[in-house]
């Protein structure tokens, strides 16, 4: 065990994981992955970029600070240990002298204080941090094992694993491949002919044709969206006091469109933050442009509108550079940067990009209706939409054209082409109705904005700032002419002039994150000093390079993951990897883990067949427990479940209450959306075990996926079983399954007959009715074991 | 010294593995890393905690959302009565944020009640409030509490977890992470939310919300009427023992798969659904009052089932007998704008008298030594008139305000701290927020400069970077 010791002990305590992993002994120190992360983690917050707190006047996170002068002596004297101060103050035991200070609650470990003396000794080669410099292409390595690789990416994977010792693991079956690629893909589990079709397919493009079928359906847009209205913040309802349900549900469509025809990232990163400002801004732009228009507001009676201006003005630049940067710009509200070179006045002038945004006539116009107001909003239609009605128009012109042509027809044709054109007027007539209004922007004259110091709104006495990027990005190049909101967006995606290239890292790093679990970088929102270098720096660079020359294409960074090796491999664990990589940051295997809430109950409502795959539109109200919104006031509510089809609509349809998010979803880890979240927990608590085997949205799925059972599954218990099991998991169950579930069936059997009125209680929870002609009995029976086939781990978890 | 939030995760699956058996070498070491938080209930806190002993067990947190007149129960103001009506000198509000009075003429109200000295300590309080003159003796009145926030929803948030700031923890989170729970059948934070009174001011579940703690450690809420807790309730046409006989079988179809998956997460989720369906017979028990006496009923004030404040102080003890950490309860309904006796009487006539209850009730049961009991709102009301509705009222007050501690290690029948001669600053050993963090953890045994989370690389902590302390001279 000490290794395993070791390792635990170099991990927990926060060493780097490229040191943990690579063989400490032999190789040079590298300062980005071993020395950078402690004298950020340790000694940055004293001695960094915040110019006001900042002690001795010492800085430990420049190349230039490390080795200034400090009277005579340097904190680092390169390849001399014993004459750089750091070594002597890191070292020391003396409480005046020892760094860090005994009070900072900081100390560094002996391996630590070795990799710095280590450093030293080999010359203190400085680099400047990974995530501010631009990615370079590297060529990819040639592993050993020629024949293993199927793309670029596997060779980077490979090599890595061989330098490491280890071996990859093996493909996965096809049933678990058709699986994981149909969660991954679109969210939902695989049809059971789906897996038969595949796992027969004997055509060698077999797995690449299931790719480009789940990435061409409009389901991968719904799965991809949930993604990105997480990082955006996007709800249904304003968040503060009386959490009023606001107008924005065309933006979530647009989202969902934008995956869908694959628009590239940088267009749709214009389109949101600057979509009014485009030249001739299409209606699409304008619903795209609601993106300004997400964050939490309130009118609360009271508020004052110049400290939650000055509240909304942070919650942007919190989104925007979360969502965008990677870097966690929110602590400049108050203070510069602890720890990364981002100022306060890098944080105002990043805020004043936002002052022309008309944002304050909800304080007086909001009002406690549902929806409040908060203008700027129009009525419109979404793309899909007025492409729908525009063929529907086009077909009530050929019908009346064609009823000219017939007017010597005989009746019956006529009245049926009648009957068939007020169909379809009234269908047109009906997508016209269905226009919904949504926030959009709006530029007006920008305020003023001012450096706050610390943050107080109160205090005018800051300096003035214009719209600027954060200045150790260099400014933008514009003249005299006011940067604009699509400056910012151009800047963003810029390769070449702005930071597009970094930018590009950020979304290579949560690609991966969304098809292998975890990021190259762990901290998907932080690319600061205290997120995490990349355990692959080369493949994440690389990664980058091929989004932004691909020209943004998302649907082509997907399919290059999920074609290589590396993604096919098996997710199980062998004990040596459990040893030696139980995070699974080299990815010796895939992952496993428990699917997102949306999931969850999308695979719940497929497998019953109750799903309803509607597409865009208003939010869903699928059940939710009596009372829940009790406290929610101004006005007082009551939450109107929806009583027809819309109540089996999909996860990413739901409506999304920020102060009382729908108890399933909150169960399983969804977010407030309050603030930018790139990765969810995956928690796993006995609320979670409630939902699953007690609310009404999953009750009434295992009723319905017994009513299927009993009615499609054949006669035998085993041959209903089987069905069964592979609606649900898409495999057979073996023996002890079979026995196991037979008896709970046996005895649920035995208890129904003996309690009739049970069985009708049971098999009437929801709104589904019941099929006619069903044994009441049989079927709720079979509730119990569909019930429990839905709870099992196996049902809930991507592998 | 520096906790990782997923600590809790993984200390608790490694007892989970080494006393569940498994014995799968490698498996310990996988789970002693894994980051998702655990449904294992035998969590037992931070691993080191408490740091010393404290002298409180549980926290029992009685907020009077809406923010209370502190002018109208335990700050008395005679010069206050004696401005009345008079214009507030501009020295106290100029350059201060104020809340709906904005751009009014801004005048004097006087307290609209009488005081009276109470108990052998002789403290003053209202006379809005005669039952807690019963409790003078017991409870520790803090008459120079201080905010940040001046609206509401804010308020509640700065006061729960330190910030206004979205997605930090709230304090009872921090302490069920820190301390654990004293029961594997209930979670270790409880919230109580109650009916009855005026149009109330909205609470969000935010108020109880882990933040970036594992999800494990957030606030529960309790409902009184419909399920206790959410999907608590077997399915209609499910009986109690077939759902055991489900989740038996439920249990053993993971643990097999588990033979071929070997997946640390399964042996988690078999501990959640035993934890589960252990609740879903511990809540509806703890719910069901009618092992209470008539007489602890009638002293509460409390009609079984009815949700109401008496209710829910009822079901405090409950919890703090079977040893839940922290129970939060919320009565809302104190934002008196205008018609503040009117709202008062009601006010006070739902939660004064169940308020005494719990405190006595506790002290008979012995168990007020090691409960520490918190009375207060976000913030208090300005010593200025506001005139929404037919009667006097007044408006949010962030600068000086009241609570009070009672139990737990706290000296009882003191009067702690003063506002100025007008109830506008706290002047005289103020107490902020975050004092009463640092005081609460202190009393229950944790050094709130020692108790801090990594998070977007930063050590977060309950109380923040910014300065403070423990208020030891309430302390016994």
């Amino acid at each position: 065990m000490p290794k395993t010791f070791a390792t635990t002990w170099l991990v927990v305590y926060g060493f780097s994981l490229a040191s943990a992993l690579s063989n400490a002994g032999e190789k040079e120190i590298d300062f980005r992955s071993q020395v950078r992360p402690i004298l950020s983690n340790k000694c940055v917050f004293c001695h960094g970029p915040d110019a006001e707190e900042r002690q001795a006047e010492l800085r430990l996170d420049t190349a230039d600070g490390l080795q200034a002068d400090l009277g005579g002596y340097q904190a680092v004297q390169p390849g001399e240990p014993e004459r750089s101060a750091i070594i002597e103050r890191i070292t020391s035991i003396d409480p005046d002298v020892q760094m860090p200070p005994p009070d900072s609650g900081k100390s560094l470990s002996a391996s630590e204080i070795e990799v710095i003396k280590r450093w030293i000794s080999e010359g203190a080669k400085w680099s400047d941090h990974w995530a501010y410099v631009r990615p370079s292409r590297t060529t990819p390595p040639s592993p050993g094992r020629g024949d293993w690789s199927l793309n670029w990416i596997d060779d980077f994977v490979l090599a890595r694993l061989e330098t490491e010792g280890l071996q990859p693991a093996p493909e996965a079956d096809r049933v678990t491949l058709i699986r994981r690629l149909s969660f991954d893909l679109t969210g939902l589990p695989p049809k059971p002919e789906e897996v038969d079709e595949f796992v027969a397919d004997k055509d060698p493009q077999a797995y690449e044709k299931l790719v480009d079928r789940l990435i061409a359906s409009e389901r991968y847009g719904e799965r991809m969206a949930v993604y990105w209205l997480d990082l955006v913040r996007f709800a249904d309802t304003v968040g503060y006091h009386g959490d009023q349900d606001h107008n924005i549900s065309p933006y979530r469509d647009y989202v969902i469109d934008a995956f869908n025809d694959n628009m590239p990232l940088d267009q749709f990163t214009r389109e949101q933050l600057a979509g009014d400002l485009l030249p001739g801004s299409t209606t699409v732009q304008k619903i795209a442009s609601g993106y300004n228009r997400l964050l939490q507001t309130s009118h609360e009676g009271g508020v004052q509108p110049k400290e939650y201006l000055a509240i909304y003005a942070a919650d942007r630049v919190r989104n925007l550079s979360e969502v965008w940067l990677g870097a966690t710009m929110g602590c400049c509200q108050c203070h510069d940067h602890k720890f990364d070179p981002l100022t306060t006045r890098d944080f105002y002038s990043m805020a004043a990009f936002f002052a022309d945004l008309d944002e304050a006539q909800h304080f007086s116009k909001g009002g406690n209706s549902l929806p409040t107001n908060r203008p700027p909003e129009e009525k419109l239609l979404t793309e899909r939409e007025r492409q729908q009605l525009t063929e529907l128009e086009a077909q009530v012109v050929g019908l009346e054209d064609e009823l000219v042509t017939h007017s010597e027809s005989d009746p019956v044709t006529r009245e049926l082409l009648e009957k068939k054109l007020t169909q379809l007027r009234e269908q047109a007539t009906s997508v016209r109705e269905s226009a919904r209004v949504t926030m959009i922007s709006v530029a007006i004259e920008p305020r003023t904005m001012r450096v706050l110091p610390r943050g107080n709104w109160l205090d005018d006495s800051g300096e003035v700032v214009l719209p600027a990027v954060p200045a150790h990005f260099g400014p933008l190049d514009l003249g005299e002419r006011r940067a604009t909101r699509l400056d910012l967006a151009n800047w963003l995606t810029d390769p070449e002039r702005g930071v597009g290239q970094l930018t590009g890292r950020v979304f290579a790093n949560r690609f991966w994150y969304l098809f292998f679990g975890l990021g190259i970088s762990k901290v998907l929102d932080d690319f600061g000093g205290q997120g995490e270098p990349p355990v692959h720096p080369e493949l994440l660079d690389n990664l980058a390079l091929e989004f932004v020359e691909s020209g943004w294409d998302v649907k082509h960074m997907v399919k290059l993951l999920v074609m290589s090796r590396t993604y096919r491999q098996q997710s199980l664990m062998s004990d040596e990897l459990l040893n030696r990589d139980p995070y699974n940051r080299l990815v010796a295997r895939q992952s496993r883990y428990r699917l997102p809430a949306e999931m969850v109950r999308d695979s719940a409502l497929s497998i019953s067949g109750l799903l309803v795959l509607d597409y865009g539109g208003a939010s869903a109200k699928p059940y939710q427990p009596a009372g829940y919104y009790r406290h929610l006031n101004f006005p007082t509510r009551t939450y109107e479940m929806h009583s027809d089809r819309r109540q089996w609509r999909r996860g990413v349809y739901v409506h999304w209450q920020r102060q009382f998010l729908h108890p399933m979803l909150k169960a399983f880890d969804a977010p407030q959306r309050e603030e930018c979240t790139a990765e969810r927990p995956r928690s796993n608590t006995p609320l979670a075990a409630l939902v699953l085997l007690n609310d009404p949205t999953f009750v009434e799925s295992a009723r319905a996926f017994a009513e299927r059972i009993v009615q499609e599954g054949g006669e035998s218990t085993d041959a209903r079983l089987q069905y069964a099991f592979r609606l649900a998991v898409s495999r057979a169950p073996d023996q002890r399954e079979t026995e196991l579930l037979g008896e709970l069936l046996m005895s649920n059997q035995r208890q129904y007959e003996a309690d009739p009125t049970a069985a009708a209680q049971l098999t009437s929870v929801g709104l589904k009715p019941v099929a006619e002609g069903v044994n009441v009995v049989e079927l709720a029976a079979w509730t119990s074991v569909a019930r429990a086939i839905l709870n099992m781990s196996e049902t809930i978890t991507r592998n | 010294m520096l906790i990782r939030a997923d600590h809790a995760t993984t200390l608790n699956r490694r007892t989970f593995l080494r006393s569940g058996g498994v014995g799968l070498g490698g498996l310990a070491l996988a789970s002693l890393l894994q980051r998702e938080s655990s449904g294992s209930p035998d969590y037992a806190g931070v691993p080191g905690f408490p740091h010393f002993s404290g002298t409180a067990k549980r926290v029992i947190f009685l907020c009077m959302a809406g923010g209370p007149s502190h002018l109208e129960t335990f700050d008395y103001k005679p010069e206050l009565a004696r401005m009345n009506g008079k214009a507030m000198p501009e020295s106290f509000t100029a350059g201060q944020p104020i809340a709906q009075l904005q751009g009014q003429e801004l005048k004097c109200q006087g307290p609209m009640t009488e005081f009276r000295p109470y108990g052998k300590s002789g403290q003053m309080i209202s006379d809005f409030l005669p039952w807690h003159g019963k409790i003078a003796d017991d409870i520790c009145i803090v008459r120079s509490m201080v905010t940040e926030q001046i609206n509401h929803d804010p308020a509640h948030t700065f006061m729960n977890t330190g910030t206004a700031l979205s997605g930090r923890p709230s304090m009872g989170a921090w302490v069920n992470y820190g301390l654990g729970c004293e029961t594997s059948d209930l979670p270790g934070f409880v919230v109580l939310t109650s009916v009855g009174g005026r149009n109330p001011q909205p609470i969000a579940s935010r108020q109880w919300s882990a933040g970036f703690l594992p999800s494990r450690f957030q606030g529960v809420e309790f409902n009184s009427s419909g399920e206790p807790v959410h999907y608590v309730r077997n399915p209609a046409g499910v009986a109690k023992a077939q759902q055991r006989e489900l989740v038996d079988t439920l249990i053993q179809l993971n643990a097999h798969r588990n033979q071929i998956v070997r997946n640390p997460e399964i042996e988690t989720r078999i501990a959640a659904y035993e934890m589960a369906f252990r609740m879903q017979t511990s809540v509806p028990e703890l719910m069901d009052v009618s092992d209470e006496p008539q007489s602890i009923l009638d002293m509460y004030g409390a009609t079984p089932g009815d949700g109401s404040y008496a209710s829910n102080c009822l079901l405090a003890r409950r919890l703090a007998e079977r040893g839940v950490r922290f129970i939060h309860l919320y009565h809302r309904g104190w934002d008196h704008h205008g018609d503040l006796v009117r709202y008062m009487n009601t006010c006070c006539g739902l939660t004064d008298k169940p308020t005494w209850a719990l405190i006595t009730d506790l002290k008979q049961r012995g168990m007020l030594d090691d409960t520490l009991v918190v009375w207060g709102g976000e913030f208090g009301r300005t010593p200025m008139f506001q005139g929404k509705g037919t009667e006097s009222g007044r408006d949010h007050h962030i600068k000086g305000f009241s609570m009070w501690l009672a139990g737990g290690g706290v000296r009882g029948g003191l009067a702690y701290g003063n506002t100025d001669e007008l109830g506008y600053n706290s002047v005289e050993n103020v107490v902020h927020v975050r004092d009463l963090h640092a005081t609460m953890l202190h009393t229950l045994g944790i050094d709130h400069q020692r108790f801090s989370v990594p998070f977007q690389g930063l050590d977060m902590r309950l109380t923040g970077v910014e300065e403070s302390r423990v208020v030891k001279e309430i302390l016994v």
